[in-house]
């Protein structure tokens, strides 16, 4: 960040305040999380399997609700029952792990569902919109292509343009490349980088380093549920914290 | 892998097990006493021959110059007029009882049979549209997050799964139909429905829980709200699985529609029974009955794997 956001400090985009999840099987999957994302942040999230990234991801966006704590999308709280929940959703996007494309859908219908039936544009705008987003993450050529036939890299893309098309104020990725063929890789974090380059409020969990390194504005690492280190990626991989040397001791 | 030669000669052994299989029969009907008739079946079907018009009441028979006829009751009353006749039995001013020929129509009309196997085709297809109603209401009840619906949803299945439906007929008529004042055939329409509602209900219920969760997580994290979720992206697949135990459990419905006979409805079967007792050639009319269920059911099956092949367009 420049000097002048320093000076200015904006509000945060998306507050956690001291998060608590506990589910019903009892398992305390995050204890005591907080964290801000400013406005045009990436944020990474690392960890090992279990420590509750996804959990951490997922109530961001109440797909996950909370035991305790707070979460503010725009000093708005979701834990409110005032608050309109499609509405937050609408506002921050999700890229799955599993891409989670529908089906029945081609590449164009699963870009134009939402901003249909949602945001109630007319078939033309959406339509529109759905080419400039499909063009956008290179895929042209794909319109009409159902996912089935679509290759893991590409699916992954129509997922990040569907999530593009409304318009989101910030989006968030599960392990995006996860699932993907190594040689595949590249194709989604190019479209990712992208999007940062763009202003993109972002936070993602990845085991990528490389990406986190070049892209993240803040790297986070979490385990047993607990937020263990936040910082900047320079200093965040020069750290000496012994549970984060351990960690990146067995992924590296 | 199953080669091309392979395949024409298990196609040849199945025509040949099937003709024998067939002469079987035929031989075994020959050899028992019984003469054949199908001829005598067809009147049953559709009957061809003139139709008597018959006196609704006493009177005085008057033929008037354009030919029309009219039975002028003796002691008052309504005259019946017949325009329309072919042959006349009854001549001017002839004494008409109630009951007695007075005219003959030429043209054909549709026999117990057809009328029979139109009443099983239009109650299988009515209660077919409120049995799917109901099962797609209760089996989205059966996944609903409040615990009162699924509770109740799981009772109407239970309820109606574990009771015969020839029962849940006889109570639909008897009792609700008292207390409604149904007739017959709503009160058959309604225990149909609600018999193969159950069914269907859990169809559905297998089919959207078939789909992955992560579906309804998409679509919720796009902003939609649990109906939109629902009606756009997951019932659209989980009716594409659900279509062919659907079409097991339609064939159900065609079939089970026979028990309906039970109170006086004359479908196929009841007409069937109505025909062996007038025609006298009781193998003949109920290897007909069975060929036209065969054939509605195959029909059905046929419309729903077309139905199928479309909804594949994605795989
Ligand atoms: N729906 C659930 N019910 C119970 N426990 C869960 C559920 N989802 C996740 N967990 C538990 O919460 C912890 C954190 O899981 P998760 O957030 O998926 O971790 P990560 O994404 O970092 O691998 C794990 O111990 C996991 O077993
Ligand atoms: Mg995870």
């Amino acid at each position: 960040m420049t000097d002048i956001n320093e000076t200015v400090k904006p509000l945060p985009l998306i507050q956690a305040k001291q998060v608590n999840k506990v589910f019903a099987n009892g398992c305390h999957a995050l204890k005591d999380v907080s964290l801000d994302i400013f406005p045009g942040e990436v944020v990474v999230i690392i960890g090992p399997s279990g420590s509750g990234k996804s959990t951490f991801l997922r109530t961001l966006n109440q797909l996950e609700s909370i035991s305790s704590g707070h979460i503010l999308l725009d000093q708005v709280d979701l834990t409110d029952s005032r608050t309109d929940i499609n509405k937050v959703r609408a506002d921050v996007g999700m890229v799955f792990q599993a891409f989670n494309l529908f089906p029945h859908k081609t590449a164009l219908g699963n870009v134009m569902l939402a901003p249909l039936k949602v945001q109630r544009q007319s078939k033309a705008e959406a339509q529109q919109t759905a080419r400039d987003l499909l063009t956008r993450v290179g895929l042209a050529d794909r319109f009409n292509n159902y996912p089935s036939r679509l290759s893991g890299g590409q699916q992954q893309r129509v997922a990040i343009a569907r999530s593009l098309a409304m318009k989101p104020k910030a989006l968030l990725f599960d392990e995006p490349t996860s699932a993907l063929d190594p040689e595949m890789v590249g194709e989604v974090l190019d479209v990712m980088k992208e999007l940062a380059k763009e202003g993109m409020t972002m936070v993602v969990v990845t085991h990528e380093m490389g990406f986190a390194r070049e892209v993240a504005d803040r790297v986070v690492f979490m385990e047993d549920g607990e937020l263990v280190l936040e910082e900047t990626p320079e200093r965040f991989f020069d750290s000496h914290h012994p549970r984060l040397q351990r960690f990146l001791g067995q992924v590296l | 892998m199953q080669t091309n030669s392979s395949r024409w000669s298990g196609h040849a052994l199945y025509l040949l097990i099937m003709a024998m299989l067939l002469s079987g029969v035929y031989f075994a009907g020959q050899k028992i006493d019984y003469s054949w008739h199908w001829e005598r079946l067809w009147p049953y079907i559709v009957n061809t021959e003139s139709q008597d018009i018959v006196a609704i009441t006493d009177g005085t028979a008057l033929v008037d110059e354009s030919g029309q006829l009219t039975i002028q009751p003796d002691f008052g009353g309504d005259p019946q007029v017949v325009q329309r006749y072919d042959t006349l039995v009854s001549r001017n001013g002839d004494l008409i009882f109630q009951g007695d020929t007075i005219a003959r129509i030429d043209g054909w009309r549709f026999g117990p049979i057809a009328q029979g196997l139109w009443v099983t085709i239009k109650i299988s297809f009515i209660s077919l549209i409120f049995a799917v109603l109901l099962g797609i209401i209760f089996g989205l009840m059966r996944v609903a997050h409040g615990q009162v619906w699924r509770n109740l949803a799981l009772t109407y299945v239970e309820v109606i799964r574990g009771t015969p439906l020839l029962v849940q007929i006889f109570i639909v008529y008897f009792f609700i139909g008292t207390v409604f004042d149904l007739d017959r055939f709503t009160a058959g329409v309604a225990a149909l429905s609600i018999f193969t509602g159950a069914y269907v209900a859990e169809i559905v219920r297998a089919g959207i829980q078939s789909v992955p969760v992560g579906q309804m997580e998409a679509a919720r994290s796009l902003g939609m709200n649990y109906a939109q979720a629902m009606l756009y992206v997951i019932m659209p697949q989980a009716i594409k699985r659900t279509l062919p135990p659907l079409a097991g459990q339609f064939i159900n419905l065609i079939k089970d529609s026979s028990l309906v006979s039970v109170i006086s409805i004359t479908d196929l079967t009841k007409a069937g029974r109505e025909v062996v007792s007038g025609s006298f050639a009781p193998f003949e009319v109920w290897f007909t009955v069975a060929a036209l269920y065969l054939l509605v059911t195959g029909g059905l099956s046929w419309m729903i794997q077309r139905l199928e092949k479309r909804l594949a367009a994605s795989d």
